[in-house]
């Protein structure tokens, strides 16, 4: 750190009295020389953290930009948020989440172990419509290539963000940096259809969404992180084309196949949503034959 | 079988620690003279050391020597010696004895190790697959309170194991769910959760079956060989069965279905892990019971592996079934890109040739015609002999002739010609079907010479087609169409012969009339429509029936009878017969344009013999029969023109007023521009020049009050009538300014637009006059206004110099109206057009015709009179050319101010210098200059110059 940034912080602390405490958090240090270390974090100061092994009388000052990666213990009960899953209880287990792992946010800049949490809350965010929240953690986690599998799930569930909030500018320029905008090969990934169809959808092209989700269905019937969305999103799909007795056909399968999952709750809706669509189309039906 | 080998051990290792917390060691071997407590502790030094054999004499003299006593301790010791020496059995592979033991063990006190003792005796049945005594077992163990959880997961294992064997599908899934659910060995819950699903499956509970899906393919389960045999299996006896729920069953199984491939990939991997951990198992000296499991499984996984390769690749008949029954349930794109997919691989297999069909079957679904079609061509273009190109072609023919693009069906023809001939009869009755809509194409194109060719191809070549009969019938009606009467009645009555009980029997019967009336055989023609009206009294034709022999009756004049012999004798009731069978025709029409037709026709009779009121009588009648489907205008018309020839002519104009008003506004009563223009024609006739300016200001009145938006029709109907009687002059200029405007043609009527297209003419408006052209033909085809687009049509086709265009023009319009009044145009400009491609006789012959129609005496006598000298002169006959020339200045001076005859002149005088007749020139010219009909036009500027030219020659 520069030493005017440095005095600059240290004012502050002095003008506050003390220096931000907190509670020292375990953790195993891994250094970019592959040398690790377990000890606690003491505290953050700007670009350094404090950190003290269990044997060492006081702690040590490292530059945080020296540290490979954190290993937090972090205090979450895997049990409890499968339950809460399985309970479709997302809002929940947002809290609880955010909670375990609100004390390390000050080291969010370091890569730590807390990806796969943040990755749990991007989806969750997004099952629950809190698009904005989901596109942050998303574009964090897209940046990070130590992992290439949670780092393409992050690009996916970006450009998910994007649709779903209609910033089809947004997911245009996305395309183009990811290099998605080529013509769908026959080998695309289930992700790949996914995220196209629902671009499609965005700008009103159902037939053509329709044709990419179906693809979804028929070749990767064996996904489980993809089928359902995409039985979904079939479902959607249909009942916009019109074609409703295909859209409750899908909506019946969901239900038999899918139960106490977020696709369940919405398939139910959707027939209703189907039914007065339904009625809606007889109702103009009649009114026409009327007039003629 | 699965489980035993683990938790054997598991069960000897738990007994272990028992002996030792329960016994001192000791290691002597003769057990006779050693102390009852250096037995035990040689038993269990050597069961610790694993030496079962070794241990069972040591504990055998335990037993012997324990047997009698009756202390507390003693009995223990007798106990624990029992269930000791039953797990050495147990380890050397002797359960049967093993059992023994544990059955006196657990019929004696104490037995501390009740639970591990059933369990041991359960495991030695099912060593020995006797499957109910495991039930048994498992049963009473689960029965008992307090049970340990490891002790209720081991029961359930046993009880689901057994009734998994016994095929006791239902029963058996409650344990092992509760295995699946709590084992923490995931090789246990993998391994169950197989057996639940083909417990499921045997026990068809597909609702709880797909509750496990997810579960089971979030794990290795998936890339179980023998599970998806039987998903595959199952699936395809669902898909087999054909009932609604058990497609979408079938669906759900066929789709947890892995490729082959897949499958065995996976499973060779999982075959060289087993393999390797073996070897490196044995070489590490682990115990050969653990070893076991592993071969076990290596073993079992290695059969499925070789099931799997002897089967016959199924991953495309699966995906071709999954396609189907997607079609079937209505999630048709799903099943498309099964079928595109499917295509693609392998476009040649049975497979790929049955999936195009599908593909596009489901593409038509969908609306993607266009894709469809695509796919179709392309697969004709490739493979013109496939299976299914006939099928293929029909749908792609039957869907442009939906969509009415007869082009488009025509053009596929060259398609039909490609297909090899088949002797197949559901090939055959395909291609009976193609050039049956083939036919139909050209037919509704109104090329019935080529539809009847078709038509031809099925009577001739596809006897047993569903097709034939119908054929005939249509031939017929193209043969009619094209006038080729007795082609038309030949088939008509091969009909009839043929298939008396065909859908067409009693139609073929009416149009045998008809064609027999277009032959002018009217006696022949009356006894079919006769025979027709009797047989078929309810045929919606027989309105039309009535209609025509009331026609024949009318035409007949009286001089027929055919009830008598004699055709020449005089009958006096021929038009009262005729009248009859108009009146039935009105009474039996089905729809408003047969009673319409009935009822006008009746009033062209009562006209005949002037009986005006009957005209009358007869209109009310029919409009309070048709009522609100009545052409009400046009019976107004009729009424009019009676009151007026009754000299009742302000009736008559009350009454078309009166008409005007109240239809006027409706686009579709064409019968208002009759009597719009009949008014005209009434005030030019019978009105007094006050009666005409009062009728002027009554139309006038009734344009100033009309008010807002909705009344445009109206509007311009009597725009158009005040114009017309305002003169020709204000007729022509109503249509300029209506063609200026750009006037929207969805309230005009064949009156605007007459005038619209004679002003598009007048201006050489090519782009208008196409258009009104179309507008008013897709709109009044009936219109006896029609003509006028008939004439911008051929004078458009005169701009853009399409010669041939305005011949095939003047032919159709000619074909329609004939030689009315009107029509002198036509002939002129066919004669002025065939003049132009150099055919000079002909073109002389067609300006001969005008001479021959009275009607168009006048101004078309002298330009055909001229137009005949231009043609003889072209043909370089002097002579005659100068007398036709001659004979329009002079007899034809005073039409259209003298143009013809100025023309006539000089025409005259160009024979005349070719002949050389210098003299006869000046006279010509001299006349010319002096004759008061020509002297002022501009020709006479010519005249003075050739004369000065020709006076001193």
């Amino acid at each position: 750190m520069k030493k005017t940034i440095l005095s600059l912080t240290l004012a502050a602390g002095l003008l506050t009295g003390c220096f931000a405490q907190t509670s020292p958090l375990p953790v195993e240090l891994l250094m970019g020389n592959g040398r690790s270390w377990k000890g606690n974090l003491i505290r953050r100061d700007g670009d350094w953290i404090e950190f003290q092994t269990k044997t060492a009388v006081r702690p040590i000052r490292i530059g945080a930009s020296t540290v490979k990666e954190l290993k937090f213990k972090v205090d979450v009960d895997a049990d409890k948020i499968s339950k809460m899953m399985e309970a479709r209880q997302f809002n929940r287990i947002i809290t609880t989440l955010s909670k375990s792992i609100e004390p390390f946010s000050e080291y969010s800049d370091i890569s730590s172990n807390l990806t796969k949490y943040n990755a749990l809350l991007m989806e969750l965010y997004h099952r629950t419509g809190k698009y904005d929240n989901s596109l942050a953690i998303s574009e964090e986690i897209a940046r990070d290539n130590r992992n290439p599998l949670l780092q393409a799930k992050a690009q996916t569930y970006q450009a998910l963000s994007l649709i779903e909030s209609g910033k089809s500018e947004d997911v245009r320029a996305l395309f183009a940096e990811y290099g998605w905008q080529q013509e769908t090969s026959k080998e695309a990934s289930p992700e790949e259809l996914y995220i196209k169809a629902k671009l499609l959808v965005l700008n009103g092209q159902y037939s053509q969404a329709m044709e990419l989700v179906a693809r979804i269905v028929a070749f990767n019937s064996q996904d489980p992180d993809w089928m359902q969305p995409a039985e979904m999103l079939c479902a959607e799909v249909y009942t916009e084309l019109g074609m409703y007795d295909s859209a409750e056909e899908v909506c019946r399968q969901i239900l038999i196949l899918y139960k106490n999952t977020p696709e369940f709750d919405k398939a139910k809706k959707l027939k209703i949503k189907i039914e007065k669509l339904r009625a809606e189309k007889q109702v103009e039906e009649s009114l026409m034959s009327e007039e003629v | 079988m699965f489980g035993f080998q683990s938790l054997r051990s598991s069960v000897c290792r738990g007994a272990l620690i028992v002996a030792v917390l329960t016994v001192s060691s000791s290691y002597a071997q003769d057990y006779a003279l050693m102390g009852i407590s250096g037995v035990v502790g040689a038993a269990a030094a050597m069961l610790e050391q694993g030496n079962y054999s070794g241990a069972i004499p040591a504990l055998e003299e335990v037993i012997r020597r324990t047997k009698e006593l009756t202390s507390a301790q003693g009995r223990e010791t007798l106990q624990n010696s029992r269930f000791q020496l039953a797990r050495a059995h147990y380890q050397i592979g002797d359960t049967a004895a093993g059992r023994v033991l544990l059955k006196d063990y657990l019929k004696n006190e104490p037995h501390p190790e009740e639970r591990m003792a059933l369990r041991m005796i359960a495991q030695g049945h099912l060593e020995a697959q006797e499957w109910e005594e495991v039930a048994t077992i498992a049963q009473q163990l689960l029965n008992m309170p307090q049970l340990a959880v490891d002790d209720r997961l081991t029961a359930n294992l046993l009880l689901g194991q057994a009734r998994f064997r016994q095929e006791a599908w239902v029963d058996c899934i409650e344990p092992l769910s509760f295995t699946a659910e709590n084992s923490k060995s995931a090789r246990t819950r993998q391994l169950t959760q197989i057996m639940i699903v083909r417990a499921m499956v045997e026990s068809e509970q597909w609702r709880a079956l797909f509750g496990w899906i997810p579960r089971l393919y979030r794990t290795d389960a998936k890339y179980d060989i023998t599970l998806n045999l039987t998903l595959m299996r199952a699936g395809k006896a669902l898909f087999d069965a054909g009932e609604s729920d058990d497609y979408l069953n079938s669906l759900l199984l066929y789709r947890m279905v892995l490729p082959r491939e897949e499958l065995l990939e996976f499973s060779q991997e999982r075959v060289d892990r087993l393999s390797a951990s073996i070897a490196k198992d044995t070489q590490r000296g682990v115990k050969q019971i653990d070893i076991d499991d592993q071969q076990e499984e290596l073993d079992s996984l290695k059969a499925s592996m070789a099931i799997l390769k002897e089967l016959t690749p199924y991953e495309d008949e699966v995906a071709f079934r999954i396609g189907q029954i997607y079609a079937e349930v209505k999630r048709y794109w799903e099943g498309y890109v099964l079928f595109d997919s499917l295509y693609e691989k392998d476009r040649n297999s049975d497979v790929g040739e049955a999936s195009v069909l599908q593909s596009v079957l489901i593409l038509y679904e969908l609306g993607e015609s266009e894709r469809a079609e695509k796919r179709v061509i392309s697969y004709l273009n490739e493979n013109p002999a496939g299976q299914y190109a006939r099928s293929l072609l029909s749908m792609a023919m039957r869907d442009q002739m939906n969509k009415q693009n007869l082009e488009k069906v025509i053009s596929l023809r060259q398609y039909i010609e490609r297909i090899p001939p088949s002797n197949e009869d559901g090939e055959l009755a395909v291609a009976a079907d193609l050039h049956y809509v083939l036919a139909f194409g050209f037919f509704q194109n109104k090329q019935y010479e080529l539809a009847g060719e078709q038509f031809s191809v099925i009577i001739d070549s596809f006897l047993d087609s569903s097709f034939l009969a119908d054929s005939v019938y249509f031939r017929g009606i193209t043969s009619m169409l094209q006038e080729k009467y007795e082609d038309a009645v030949e088939d008509f009555r091969l009909y009839q012969t043929n298939h008396n009980t065909g859908e067409q029997y009693a139609p073929a019967m009416f149009r045998e009339a008809v064609c027999l009336f277009g032959l002018g055989e009217f006696e022949e023609s009356e006894t079919v429509f006769t025979k027709f009206i009797n047989k078929h009294p309810d045929n919606i034709l027989v309105s039309e029936a009535f209609s025509m022999r009331g026609d024949i009756e009318a035409a007949k004049d009286g001089n027929d009878n055919p009830d008598t012999l004699s055709i020449d004798e005089y009958d006096p009731h021929t038009l009262d017969r005729a009248l009859e069978d108009y009146r039935k025709a009105i009474d039996k029409a089905y729809a408003p344009q047969q009673a319409a037709y009935a009822a006008f026709q009746a009033a062209k009779v009562y006209k005949l013999e002037a009986k005006w009121q009957d005209i009358i009588d007869l209109m009310d009648y029919y409009m309070e029969l048709l009522e609100s489907e009545a052409d009400v205008a046009q019976a107004v018309f009729w009424i009019g023109q009676s009151q007026i020839e009754m000299g009742q002519v302000e009736d008559a104009v009350e009454a078309y007023l009166d008409a005007v008003e109240r239809f006027g506004n409706e686009v579709g009563q064409e019968g208002v521009d009759k009597i719009v223009l009949e008014l005209v024609k009434i005030s030019e006739q019978h009105l007094s020049e006050e009666d005409l300016q009062s009728l002027a200001v009554k139309l006038s009145l009734k344009l100033d009050g009309i008010e807002g938006d909705e009344n445009e029709t109206l509007r311009l109907r009597l725009r158009v009538a005040i114009a017309h009687l305002e003169g020709e002059e204000a007729a022509a200029a109503l249509g300029d300014e209506l063609l200026a405007d750009h006037q929207d043609l969805s309230i005009t009527t064949p009156i605007s637009l007459a005038l619209m297209c004679n002003s598009a003419v007048m201006a050489g408006d090519t782009e208008q006059m196409g258009l009104l052209y179309t507008y008013f033909l897709e709109n009044f085809e009936e219109s006896e206004e029609l003509w006028h687009a008939y004439r911008a049509k051929s004078f458009q086709l005169v701009f853009s110099e399409d010669t041939q265009g305005v011949l095939n023009s003047i032919d159709e319009v000619q074909s329609l109206f004939g030689i009315e009044p009107f029509m002198g145009w036509a002939q002129i400009l066919k004669a002025d057009t065939l003049y132009g491609l150099e055919k000079y006789q002909e073109a002389e012959e067609a300006y001969n015709m005008v001479m021959g129609v009275s009607d168009w005496r006048g101004a078309l006598f002298a330009e055909a009179m001229y137009g005949m000298g231009r043609c003889r002169l072209a043909l370089e006959d002097y002579e005659i050319a100068h007398s036709f020339f001659q004979r329009t200045y002079l007899l034809m001076k005073g039409y259209d101010d003298g143009i013809w005859a100025a023309d006539g002149y000089l025409g005259a005088v160009d024979c005349l210098i070719r002949l050389d007749r210098y003299e006869d020139v000046v006279s010509t010219l001299e006349a010319m200059m002096e004759d008061p009909y020509v002297n002022t036009l501009p020709q006479i500027e010519t005249a003075r110059e050739l004369k000065k030219k020709y006076r001193d020659a």
